[in-house]
């Protein structure tokens, strides 16, 4: 019985889609615009996050500098007890002589090496910091070190890690609010489409319900036609976001190269689950909503 | 004043004391008492804005009463839960004055309607609308809409469609009202024959000429009230002034 009942409300739903076009197209079109919105949205807080985190590698790795009269057994024990700490990644030791020939590689400092005489770098340990949040820690912990260069402890920045974090939850939070003023306005504009499209059906609702029809029987093929036509928006929002995504990443970064923004296909997978998804329960809500009125017996 | 006919059998529908006063204060029915037994064939007549309508919307639990009772097969319709009110109308056909058919679904899927939500099969569903349209002479438009058939064939499968599930009632309110005459009577037949079958027949209707040659349990509702129960009665136009509006 739950079994013909379902299938009735599918064939119901189906049939009414194509009848009522005009209908079903406009909370189609209302849907896709939305979903396009929402899914530019994510695809913005995809692409800062994904420069952030290029950001967040670099800035998450700090240089512990050693005091030449350090002894090497000291050291190694507190390089040991770095290592052992879970926030941190990985922990290389740089002895005076490494330090010397990178700074020497880097082409920046071509004038300088040729003023230096001797080696006035210091050995170093690279600790690599699971979080940035615990940079701050691990540096306060180097500086508590006995062996530590008392005159230049570490390459620590704090203020542009607090400004980075700052960025990235605002960013973050900004997506968020974005996010669910899109939810809102989305759910108001669809269940005012299907309302209007449940008004012009209002008398087929009285009817079923005269005829001994539950509120359920009446209101699932409402409902299956509003997953409907959320799928079918969620599906032309993705293909036009998939179409555009691409060439839009490239302009921008001819434009605009300073910002190291890339293309991610694999983004688009995760996209479309979140679209469908939302399409979906979108069409769902919004039909649920507008039809209770008239189901209500 | 009980106006209650000494039937023999068992009365399925019974109003006691029922009285319907809607929100404006309007008082449309004023201390009602019934009794209708199983397969009793009963015309409401009154003048418009007697309470001919409200009578037949609680009987159909559209409203509720404000005070009385009002039992139908042994159930009190005012104490019904809501879950139960789809249950309840699926013992009841009901025909109204305007048809109700569903206007995007063929006359084959109209009928259909009032099993698919009992969850019949569709074996079923094919041998029960094949034989409801056969009882009303309909069985060559099953394909057709609603849109494109005359008054009294739409009316005629409404019929099938308040009888396709075989209820223990049919409520009809004024189902002849938007039909000729001739037409009008074609329709009394087809309740005549449902009533033939067993079922209860609540009519409300205006048509003075089929109350009168029929000559059926005739109950006049004057100003919200019964105002005349007669067993086999005549339409009459002896209504004192209605002064309320149903």
């Amino acid at each position: 019985m739950i079994l013909r009942n379902l299938k009735f409300a599918l064939s119901s739903a189906w049939q009414s889609f194509w009848r009522n076009l005009a209908v079903s197209l406009a909370a189609v079109i209302s849907i896709t615009l939305i979903l396009i919105l929402a899914g530019v949205n994510l695809l913005i807080g995809h692409a800062f996050s994904q420069v952030l985190d290029g950001f967040r590698a670099k800035v998450s790795e700090i240089s512990i500098n050693v005091s030449d009269d350090t002894p090497l057994q000291s050291i190694n024990d507190f390089q040991a007890q770095i290592a052992a700490d879970p926030r941190v990644a990985s922990v290389r030791f740089v002895t005076k002589d490494e330090a010397l020939a990178q700074f020497r590689a880097d082409p920046q400092n071509y004038v300088l090496v040729q003023q230096i005489e001797g080696n006035p770098l210091d050995a170093k340990l690279d600790v690599q910091v699971k979080n940035l949040n615990d940079v701050a820690a691990v540096d306060t912990m180097a500086r508590g070190w006995s062996g530590v260069d008392p005159t230049d402890p570490t390459n620590y920045q704090g203020d542009f890690i607090n400004r980075m974090l700052q960025l990235s939850e605002w960013l973050g939070l900004a997506g968020a609010g974005l996010l669910v003023i899109l939810l809102i306005v989305s759910v108001v504009i669809v269940m005012n489409t299907i309302r209007t499209a449940v008004y012009h059906r209002r008398k087929e609702i009285e009817v079923m319900k005269l005829v001994g029809a539950t509120e359920w029987f009446v209101r699932g093929p409402f409902v299956i036609e509003g997953v409907m036509t959320g799928l079918i928006a969620a599906s032309i929002a993705l293909a036009l976001l998939a179409v555009g995504y691409e060439p839009v990443v490239a302009r921008f970064k001819s434009d605009i190269g300073f910002i190291p923004l890339s293309y991610d296909p694999a983004f688009l997978t995760s996209l479309a689950r979140d679209l469908m998804l939302a399409g979906a329960l979108l069409g769902a809500m919004g039909s649920y909503i507008g039809v209770r009125r008239y189901v209500r017996i | 004043m009980v106006l209650t006919p000494d039937f023999a059998t068992r009365p399925v529908i019974s109003f006691q004391h029922v009285h319907k006063t809607y929100s404006t204060g309007t008082e449309a029915l004023r201390d009602i008492n019934l009794e209708v037994p199983e397969g009793d064939f009963l015309f409401l007549v009154g003048p418009s804005g007697a309470g001919k309508s409200t009578l037949v919307r609680l009987l159909i639990r559209e409203e509720k009463p404000t005070r009385g009772k009002i039992f139908v097969d042994g159930v009190e319709l005012g104490r019904m839960k809501r879950r139960r009110l789809p249950h309840y109308r699926r013992k009841v056909g009901l025909v109204f004055q305007d048809f109700k058919l569903l206007p995007n679904l063929t006359v084959y899927e109209n009928v259909a309607f009032a099993l698919r939500v009992l969850g019949a099969s569709d074996h079923q569903v094919r041998d029960r609308v094949a034989e409801a349209l056969d009882t009303v002479s309909l069985y060559n438009k099953e394909s057709t809409y609603p849109a494109n058939l005359s008054g009294g064939e739409q009316q005629r499968v409404a019929i099938a469609r308040a009888l396709v599930h075989a209820p223990r009632f049919i409520i009809a309110d004024e189902p002849t009202g938007n039909l000729d005459p001739a037409t009008a009577w074609e329709i009394m037949q087809l309740f005549l024959r449902i009533n033939a079958r067993g079922a209860t027949v609540v009519m409300a209707t205006h048509n003075r000429e089929i109350v009168d040659l029929l000559r059926r349990r005739v109950i006049a509702i004057d100003a919200g009230q019964v105002a005349r129960d007669d067993r086999s009665g005549r339409y009459h136009d002896d209504f004192a002034k209605s002064e309320v509006r149903a």
